[in-house]
This record gives C-alpha cells, sequence and structure tokens, in this order.
C-alpha cells in the first residue's frame, strides 16, 4: 500500500487531504480459537461466531512527520449497550511478528487503538490477540465519524512506529457481537508500506 | 500467552473473612462503609462492592447465580457480563422538578428512567421479600463482596494481565492502568462481584481495603459493622478464629461451593426458628428455612455446620461451656479483627509519614 505524502489536513475523515489519497478493499478474517491467550476466552467463543466485520477500506497518508491511516466499513448498527465498535492499526515492532495474532510474547506489535466510547485513542503495545498493554504517550490520535451505517476513522501517529517495520495490520471489533480484546477481525498477513 | 495465576500466599497467609449469618441484621452498615469510602466518584454509581442482600432473593446483579462462570471440573465455565441495567441502583433523582420546578405539591421524588432499565432493579431491591407463608415466612440477609478466590478464574481469564493475586495476602488486585476493559473477568467471576466504570472504562471490585490492611486497620465493612459478626484474619494462623471457626470446627462454609474457585469468604449459616403448624403449636421437626435451600447455597456440609452450632446451643442450655458459641458471640469488639485492630484515627496521618509507609510496597 502506497502511503501518499499529501499537504492538506487528514485529521478527521471527512478532511480534504484524503479525496487524492486512494484507499484499497482489505480482507478481515476472525482471530484463531485457539489463539487466544487464556482458556477462559477459548471456552466461551467456542462454537460462537465473531470477527463480523469482513472487509475494510483502508488508505494511508503522511504528512512527512505522521502516519494517517483511514479505516472504514459497514457498520452493523446493533448496539448492544456494553460493548463499543472499535478498531486498530498495528505495526510490527520486532521482525516476526505475526499479524494474523496481533504480535506474539516474543515478537509483539506497537498497536495505535480506536474506540467508539472513548474520547482518546490509546498507544499500545500487543503481545497476541487482546494481550495489550499500555504503551506511555506516543501521540496517537483518532477522528470518527458514522454515517449512512458506515464507520469512517481516521488513526494518526508517528510515522517512526510505520518505517521500523514498514507494514501494518488492521483489526475491528464489532461491538454489538461483544467483540474485544483477540475476538475480532484482523488482517491474516501484513499489509506491506510503500513510504513516498 | 499471559500467566496464570498461582495461588501461592507469603507470610500472612491468606487474609479471609468469616460472616455470621445468625448476627447479620441487614442493617447495610457494611455497604454504606465501603461506599464511602471506595466508589463515590462518577461512573461508580451502581457500584457496590459489598452489598447485604435477602435471602432467598435474586440478589445483586439481579439473578446472578444464574449468570455462569467459576470452574467445573477445574475448568472455566462460560459466563454472562452483568449488565448495567441488571446491577441496577446510582440513579438521578427528580429533585430539580420536586424542589425547584414548582410541582412539588403534583409529583414526588422518584428516580428519573433514562429508558436503560436501571430504575428497575437495584443492590438491595427485594429486600425482606423472602419466602414462604405466614406464619412460616423466613428470610435471613447475606453480606457479599469479592471472595478474593484462592484460584481467581477473573484474573486467569483477563487477556491483559491486569489482574493479580498478591502473594504476601491472597488479595485479589487489579492494576487499573493496564485493564483494557475487556471485561472477561466479570464474566468469569461466577459471584459476580466485578463491576465495570463506564467513565474509566476499567472493571473495578472489591480490593479487601488492603491499604487500611497494610496499616494494620481491619476494612472498612467489617470495623464499622454494629453486629460484631465479620471476623477478618488470616486463614493460616491456626490459633485464629479464622482457621478454627472453618477448619477445625467446620462451622463457617463458602458460598456455592460448588463454583470451584476456592472462596476466601465464609458463612456461618443461619439457624432458623422451628415451623409453626396450622394451629399455632410448634413443629420441632422442621426449621423454618429449609435445610435444602442451605444446602444450595453453602453446600452439603451445611446440615453438619447447622447439627455442631445446635449441639453447642444445647450443651450451654444444659450448664456446659462452648468454645465455638464464646468465639462466635465475640464479647470484645477487637477479636474480630486478629491482626487488624489499629484505630484508624490514631494513625499518623501526616503526609510525610504516610509517603514513609507506602514506599516499597512489594506487588
Amino acid at each position: 500500500m502506497r502511503v501518499q505524502r499529501v499537504s492538506g489536513d487528514l485529521g478527521d475523515p471527512a478532511a480534504s487531504g484524503w479525496s487524492a489519497v486512494e484507499g484499497e478493499s482489505v480482507a478481515l478474517v476472525p482471530v484463531p480459537l485457539d489463539a487466544q491467550p487464556t482458556e477462559y476466552i477459548r471456552v466461551k467463543w467456542a462454537g460462537l461466531t465473531y470477527g463480523n466485520v469482513k472487509e475494510a477500506n483502508v488508505a494511508a497518508a503522511t504528512d512527512g512527520a505522521h502516519l494517517y491511516v483511514r479505516l472504514e466499513w459497514a457498520d452493523s448498527e446493533t448496539p448492544n449497550g456494553e460493548f463499543a465498535d472499535a478498531a486498530a492499526v498495528y505495526f510490527p515492532s520486532a521482525g516476526d511478528a505475526p499479524a494474523a495474532t496481533i504480535g506474539s510474547a516474543g515478537a509483539p506489535a506497537n498497536l495505535w487503538y480506536w474506540q467508539a466510547n472513548l474520547a482518546d485513542a490509546k498507544s499500545l503495545v500487543a503481545s497476541g490477540p487482546g494481550v495489550f498493554r499500555p504503551r506511555g504517550s506516543n501521540g496517537v490520535g483518532a477522528s470518527s465519524s458514522n454515517e449512512g451505517g458506515r464507520w469512517a476513522v481516521v488513526l494518526s501517529g508517528d510515522l517512526a512506529d510505520a518505517k521500523s517495520g514498514g507494514k501494518l495490520g488492521v483489526a475491528v471489533w464489532d461491538g454489538s457481537n461483544e467483540e474485544r480484546a483477540g475476538i475480532g477481525a484482523v488482517t491474516a498477513s501484513w499489509i506491506t508500506l510503500e513510504t513516498e | 500467552m499471559t500467566q496464570v495465576m498461582q495461588p501461592e500466599t507469603g507470610p500472612q497467609g491468606q487474609v479471609a473473612m468469616v460472616i455470621d449469618l445468625n448476627k447479620c441484621m441487614g442493617c447495610q452498615t457494611c455497604s454504606v462503609a465501603c461506599k464511602v469510602l471506595w466508589t463515590r466518584e462518577e461512573g461508580e454509581e451502581h457500584q457496590w462492592w459489598m452489598t447485604v442482600n435477602t435471602q432467598p432473593g435474586k440478589g445483586a446483579p439481579k439473578d446472578w447465580e444464574t449468570m455462569g462462570g467459576g470452574l467445573r471440573d477445574g475448568k472455566p465455565v462460560a459466563g454472562h457480563q452483568p449488565t448495567r441495567a441488571e446491577f441496577g441502583g446510582g440513579w438521578d433523582f427528580n429533585y430539580q422538578e420536586v424542589f425547584y420546578g414548582g410541582k412539588g405539591n403534583k409529583t414526588h421524588l422518584h428516580p428519573i428512567d433514562h429508558g436503560d432499565g436501571n430504575t428497575e432493579w437495584g443492590m438491595n431491591w427485594d429486600e425482606d421479600q423472602g419466602a414462604g407463608e405466614w406464619p412460616n415466612a423466613y428470610y435471613f440477609y447475606l453480606p457479599r463482596l469479592c471472595n478474593h478466590c484462592t484460584r481467581p478464574v477473573c484474573a486467569e481469564a483477563c487477556p491483559t494481565g491486569a489482574m493479580y493475586k498478591r502473594r504476601e495476602d491472597g488479595i485479589v488486585l487489579r492494576n487499573e492502568d493496564a485493564c483494557q476493559g475487556f471485561r472477561f473477568c466479570a464474566e468469569a467471576c461466577p459471584y459476580k462481584k466485578i463491576y465495570f466504570n463506564y467513565v474509566k472504562n476499567v472493571s473495578q471490585h472489591c480490593i479487601m481495603c488492603f491499604p487500611r490492611l497494610e496499616e494494620g486497620v481491619a476494612p472498612a465493612c467489617a470495623r464499622q459493622c454494629p453486629g460484631r459478626l465479620m471476623f477478618v484474619g488470616s486463614l493460616d494462623d491456626k490459633d485464629g478464629p479464622l482457621h478454627k471457626l472453618v477448619n477445625e470446627w467446620g462451622v463457617a462454609l463458602p458460598l456455592h461451593p460448588e463454583y470451584g474457585t476456592g472462596a476466601n469468604i465464609f458463612y456461618v449459616p443461619p439457624l432458623a426458628p422451628y415451623k409453626l403448624n396450622d394451629d399455632m403449636s410448634i413443629d420441632y421437626e422442621t426449621p423454618r428455612i429449609p435445610p435444602e435451600y442451605l444446602e444450595s447455597l453453602f453446600g452439603p456440609k451445611v446440615h453438619q455446620a447447622l447439627a455442631t452450632i445446635q449441639g453447642e446451643l444445647d450443651k450451654v442450655r444444659g450448664g456446659g461451656t462452648s468454645e465455638i458459641l464464646e468465639t462466635l458471640i465475640v464479647y470484645k469488639w477487637l477479636d474480630l479483627f486478629g491482626p487488624f485492630t489499629a484505630d484508624p484515627a490514631q494513625l499518623d496521618r501526616k503526609p510525610e509519614s504516610v509517603a514513609a509507609r507506602f514506599t516499597q510496597k512489594p506487588s
């Protein structure tokens, strides 16, 4: 995926800068049940359907210092009141970090995390599906809109995160299905980034 | 993979409680003591880490005993995460309308229904309803808090490692900075004593007043209880009342032992008055609280526990003495609190003194 250099505003999903950036359709698959980090989660979700969001449109751009990733997907629109929709982009912080499980114990990923009901985006270290720990303040930001049954979210952060591995993963959680942590949909393999 | 917590305890052993249900009068002083101390912030309105419910009843959250979680044959059981509506409570009231809106004579004070079901249940909603028909109606009170289980399924379920069982005293705690609000802990807890803070986006639960314990002060619920019925101490202290009541005499039992998590809050089950016949004569063969109901709460050992206490009562009434009853009577209030008898009012509260006491605490 090309990370286009853009001089215009990229800070929200409707910002003018995105008009010149081509998005790609990316397939998402459920994180495997046997990769879930605790026995409780494996027992609870055995036989249940998750990873409801099958596809997202992904676009990436940079202003030279920050990476902006715009995600868009069809919202199930059936909120259950307890869990919110969420999305993230993640980057390998070690060379062999797996994409399908959002990193692993020995090979973590840096995760930029947005959740519909939270004011601020989170910067996390992911050592597996849902094995998320705070990374400290890394200037990760998010802006979102929900129109016509579709979520559009822009996640932004330090371009260095993207450049270190040159690869990007995407995760989406359907809150109405109580999806969270490792129970969600992800890119099964990394998306290679070509930064301008 | 996250690390599974090991039920290891250190020098103090497992901190535990024994709650004597024969003395609980349902006054909710424990609930309020906890509420005032720990859950007064925004997002904690519905949180009552200590609750007292009338049994039989649906409890709090509503119908919690049907929500799953815990262990069966050592394996986790899928559970339901209680909703905000199932906890209920934490209401806004129409103060403005009644006191300032000029409608004081036309309306009454009531919780405002925001359409989320929160006004249809609360922490003691079915108080004093109980069961049975006059003249054999019956009920008793059941105070409940986190059981600080020997095998904390909440911590085992958590993918982030935010929860842990403290080695020095077995208290189950949470690092709120690491908690991501995923709530597998609340699903996995069979006692449904984990609450969600919708403002902070973290789960929260009873911390056994660990900052008080660290200064030798008993938890607020136990110290404020006017009924002298909550024992606090180490279960491993062979000379202490907890070990004797639980392990030696077998008169204090965990709630729902079939949940398999090794609860460390124990209950002295309630003796019941005898049933009355239709002609108001006493049926000396039948206790008013059905023994099978008590067995459904405390397991089959409840029958022996009740027989032991009744036997001790009979012994004393016959002129004998009973160490069990002497212990349960609690002639001296501070005998309840084992090593935690310090008076919080007498502690040195100077900021530098507090800071010195709280440095280098292991976790």
